[in-house]
C-alpha cells in the first residue's frame, strides 16, 4: 500500500499501484457490471457546498422553541401598572373584552419603544390569560433576583431553559446561546468527513483516466 | 420449500432461497397494505368496525408497521442480496440451505411477533415494538443467519473487487445488528425516562437510514447498471455515497425529539447532520440519473427500470423533506402531524418500495429464466402503486399542515378532525389502490413462474421482454 504525497489532489499512490488498480478496473467483469472512473460535476460540487452552508444557515441561528420568560417581562410590568389593572377590574365590560382592550393598551404602550425582544415578542404572541397565570411567576423571579433569559414558558409553567453552557469557572449558563458546542462538533465531523473521502478517492486511479470496458465484457 | 429443509447443499438449486424470500415478500406486502388499507378506513370512517378490542386502531397500527417492514421490505432485500450478493462477487450463495431455513423462521418468527402485537403484547415504543424474546429471536434468527450468509459470499466472491452495492448490503447488515442490540437497550435493561426516548428514535432512526434507504440504493445500483448495460457513471461518487451515509445518517437521531429535555448541543449537532443527509442524497441521485445517459427511453419501455427510476426520483423530495423538517424551526410547526406519516411513506412506500419491486420483479424473472407473464398486468401495478401512493402521500401531507396550523393556533381537536375527513378519505382509497395493485402482482407473478415463456439461456428478461 504505497503512498506519494508530490501530487495529493491528484492521486496519492504511486504509479505501480494506479496501474494493479486501473488492470483490476477494466480486466474484472463484478457480475456483468462496469463502473466508470467519473469525478462528481462542478454543478454538483456547488450543490453540496451550498448544502454545507444551508445546513448551518438555516439551524442557525438557535430558534427557541420556547419563548424566554424574559420577552414577557414588560408585558408583566405594564399588566401590573394601574390603568391596565383599572380595565381589568372594570366589570361593566364582558370578560373577553376587558382583556382584548387591556392587551390592546398593553401591545400600544410596547411599540412606543424600541427593545431587543420585539422580534422574539411576534415570534411568540400570547394571550390576556396565559399573561395573568405566568405573571405572578415572573414578579417572583423578579424579586428573587435572577435573570429571566435563563427561564422559558412552557404552557402555563416559567421553568428553568434546558441550555447547558458549561463556563471555565464550572458555572452553568442557561440562556439560549447565539452559537453553542453542537455547530462546534458539526464543523469538524465535516471537516473531517472530507479529508477522509478526498483520502479514499484520491487513493483510485486520477479522474483523467477513462477504463476501457471493452477488455473484461 | 419443505424439500428442500434436509436437502443436500449440492441438490439445491442456486436461487431458492431468494425465490422463496422473493413470494413471502410479495405475500406479505398484500397483507400489510390490507392491513394498511383498513386501518385508513378505520380513520376515515371512525364507525367502520368499531366494538372490537383485537380490531382496534392502537393494535391494528402496529402491526401493519411491523408487516410492511419486516414482511415486505425487509423480505424483499433478503431476496434481492441473496441473489445480487452472489451474482456481482461472480460466486454461489454461501449456503442456499442456511437461507431456505432463514426463510421459513423468519416467516415463522415474524407471524408469532405479529400475533403479540395484536394482542396489544408490545413494549410500548414506535418501531421497536416488540417484547425482548422476540428482539432476540429477530436478531440471531431472522437477521443474524441473513447477514451471515451475506458477508460470507462476499468473502467467498471470486473477484478482487467489491461492487457498490456489496458494500452496502454488508456495511448495512451489520450497522442493523448493531443497531437493533443497542437500540433495544431500554427493553433489555429496563431504560426509562429520556434515555429510552432517545434510544427508542436511535433505533427508529438508525433503521430507516442505515438499512431502509442505502439498501434500496444498493439495489438500485445494480438494477440500473445490469438492465441498461450502461457502466456505473462513477466509482468515487459511490465512495461519496456510501461514506457519507455512514458519517451523515447515524448521528442526527436527536432531531427526532427537538422539542424533549435533550442538550440542545445535541439537538443543534443532529440538526446540522440531518440537513447533511442532502449529501449522501445529491451524490446518490447523480450517480443513478447520469448511469442512465443514453438509455432514458428504458423508463418508459422496461418495467423494472420505470420501477426503479420512479424510486430514484422519488428519494429527491424524500431528502429534501427529510433534511428540512427536522430543522428547530419548521419541526415546530410539522411535529406530531399527519405531515411525519405522509414522509415515512414516501421512505417506504415510495422510494424504498419501487426500488424493492424492482429487484424482485428482477429477481424472480432471472432466476425462475422466465419471462413476465403479463407486462400488461405489470404497468397496471406499477401506476395503481404510483397514483395510489402520490393520492396517500398528497392528502396526507395536506392532513399534516392543516393539523400543524391548527396546533399552533390551539384549533379545537374535533374542528381538525372534521376539517381532514376529506383527506382521510382519498388516505384510505389511496392506500386500497395499492393494496389491489400488489394482488394483480402476486397473481402475475404465480403466473410467470407457473406458465411464464422460458428466457434463452444467455438473454436478459429485458432483451426479450416484447419478443412472442
Amino acid at each position: 500500500m504505497a503512498w506519494t504525497l508530490r501530487r495529493p489532489l491528484h492521486t496519492l499512490t504511486t504509479e505501480d499501484e494506479n496501474q494493479r488498480a486501473k488492470d483490476l478496473w477494466e480486466g474484472e467483469s463484478l457480475g456483468g457490471i462496469a463502473e466508470n472512473n467519473n469525478p462528481l460535476p462542478r454543478p454538483v460540487i456547488g450543490l453540496l457546498l451550498l448544502t454545507y452552508f444551508t445546513a448551518m444557515a438555516i439551524t442557525f441561528p438557535l430558534y427557541g422553541q420556547r419563548p424566554t420568560a424574559a420577552i414577557y417581562a414588560d408585558y408583566v410590568a405594564l399588566l401590573n401598572s394601574e390603568p391596565v389593572q383599572e380595565v381589568i377590574n372594570d366589570t361593566s365590560l364582558p370578560y373577553n373584552e376587558r382583556n382584548d382592550k387591556a392587551m390592546a393598551m398593553i401591545e400600544d404602550a410596547l411599540a412606543h419603544f424600541d427593545s431587543k425582544y420585539t422580534f422574539q415578542r411576534e415570534q411568540h404572541p400570547i394571550s390576556m390569560d396565559q399573561l395573568k397565570i405566568i405573571a405572578p411567576q415572573i414578579v417572583e423571579l423578579q424579586t428573587a433576583g435572577v435573570d429571566l433569559e435563563e427561564y422559558i414558558v412552557v404552557g402555563p409553567e416559567v421553568i428553568k431553559s434546558n441550555f447547558f453552557n458549561i463556563q471555565p469557572d464550572g458555572t452553568v449558563i442557561a440562556k439560549q446561546p447565539w452559537w453553542d458546542k453542537g455547530y462546534t462538533v458539526a464543523c469538524w465531523w465535516f471537516i473531517v468527513f472530507c479529508l477522509s473521502v478526498i483520502i479514499a478517492v484520491k487513493r483510485l486511479p486520477p479522474f483523467t483516466w477513462r477504463p476501457d470496458h471493452s477488455i473484461a465484457h | 420449500m419443505l424439500k428442500y429443509l434436509f436437502a443436500k447443499e449440492e441438490d439445491i438449486p442456486q436461487g431458492t432461497a431468494a425465490v422463496f424470500f422473493a413470494v413471502s415478500s410479495i405475500a406479505w406486502f398484500i397483507i400489510g397494505t390490507g392491513l394498511g388499507s383498513f386501518n385508513a378506513a378505520k380513520l376515515a370512517f371512525p364507525d367502520f368496525f368499531h366494538g372490537s378490542y383485537a380490531l382496534q386502531f392502537g393494535h391494528m397500527r402496529q402491526v401493519h408497521v411491523h408487516a410492511v417492514i419486516f414482511g415486505w421490505i425487509a423480505m424483499a432485500f433478503a431476496a434481492s442480496m441473496m441473489y445480487i450478493t452472489p451474482a456481482l462477487g461472480n460466486t454461489k450463495l454461501w449456503s442456499e440451505k442456511l437461507g431456505v431455513w432463514n426463510c421459513l423462521l423468519y416467516n415463522v418468527g415474524l407471524c408469532l411477533a405479529l400475533a403479540l402485537l395484536w394482542s396489544g403484547v408490545t413494549s410500548g415504543r414506535e418501531y421497536s415494538d416488540h417484547i425482548w424474546p422476540i428482539d432476540l429471536y429477530i436478531a440471531f434468527v431472522m437477521v443474524l443467519p441473513w447477514a451471515l450468509n451475506v458477508w460470507m459470499t462476499i468473502l467467498n466472491r471470486r473477484t478482487q473487487g467489491i461492487y457498490t452495492t456489496n458494500w452496502f448490503f454488508g456495511a448495512c447488515m451489520f450497522m442493523t445488528v448493531i443497531v437493533f442490540l443497542i437500540g433495544n437497550l431500554p427493553e433489555w435493561f429496563h431504560l426509562t425516562g429520556l434515555n429510552e426516548a432517545y434510544m427508542t428514535w436511535w433505533f427508529a432512526h438508525n433503521i430507516l437510514g442505515l438499512l431502509i434507504t442505502p439498501v434500496a440504493a444498493a439495489i438500485t445500483y445494480y438494477i440500473v447498471p445490469k438492465i441498461t448495460g450502461n457502466p456505473l457513471y462513477s466509482h468515487r461518487v459511490g465512495h461519496l455515497h456510501f461514506w457519507s451515509i455512514v458519517v451523515f445518517y447515524s448521528t442526527p437521531a436527536a432531531h427526532h425529539l427537538m422539542s424533549s429535555p435533550l442538550p440542545e448541543w445535541l439537538k443543534s449537532f443532529a440538526s446540522v447532520e440531518g440537513v447533511l443527509i442532502l449529501v449522501p442524497a445529491i451524490a446518490y441521485v447523480c450517480n443513478i440519473l447520469l448511469t442512465m445517459q443514453g438509455k432514458w427511453a428504458m423508463f418508459v419501455e422496461n418495467i423494472e427500470i420505470k420501477f426503479t427510476i420512479t424510486g430514484v426520483l422519488l428519494a429527491i423530495p424524500l431528502n429534501m423533506q427529510g433534511g428540512f423538517q427536522q430543522t428547530r424551526a419548521i419541526n415546530w410547526y410539522i411535529h406530531g402531524t399527519g405531515w411525519i406519516v405522509a414522509h415515512a411513506h414516501l421512505a417506504l412506500l415510495g422510494f424504498s418500495t419501487f426500488a424493492e419491486a424492482a429487484a424482485v420483479y428482477y429477481g424472480l424473472q432471472v432466476l425462475l429464466r422466465r419471462k413476465l407473464y403479463s407486462s400488461s398486468l405489470a404497468n397496471f401495478h406499477f401506476w395503481m402503486l404510483l397514483i395510489g401512493f402520490s393520492l396517500y402521500w398528497v392528502s396526507m401531507t395536506i392532513a399534516g399542515l392543516i393539523q400543524g396550523a391548527a396546533k399552533i393556533y390551539e384549533v379545537p381537536y374535533m374542528d381538525v378532525v372534521i376539517g381532514e375527513h376529506p383527506y382521510m378519505v382519498v388516505r384510505w382509497l389511496g392506500g386500497t389502490m395499492v393494496f389491489f395493485g400488489n394482488i394483480v402482482w402476486l397473481y402475475n407473478m404465480v403466473m410467470t413462474a407457473r406458465a411464464g415463456t422460458p428466457v434463452p439461456a444467455g438473454r436478459q428478461p429485458a432483451e426479450v421482454a416484447y419478443t412472442r
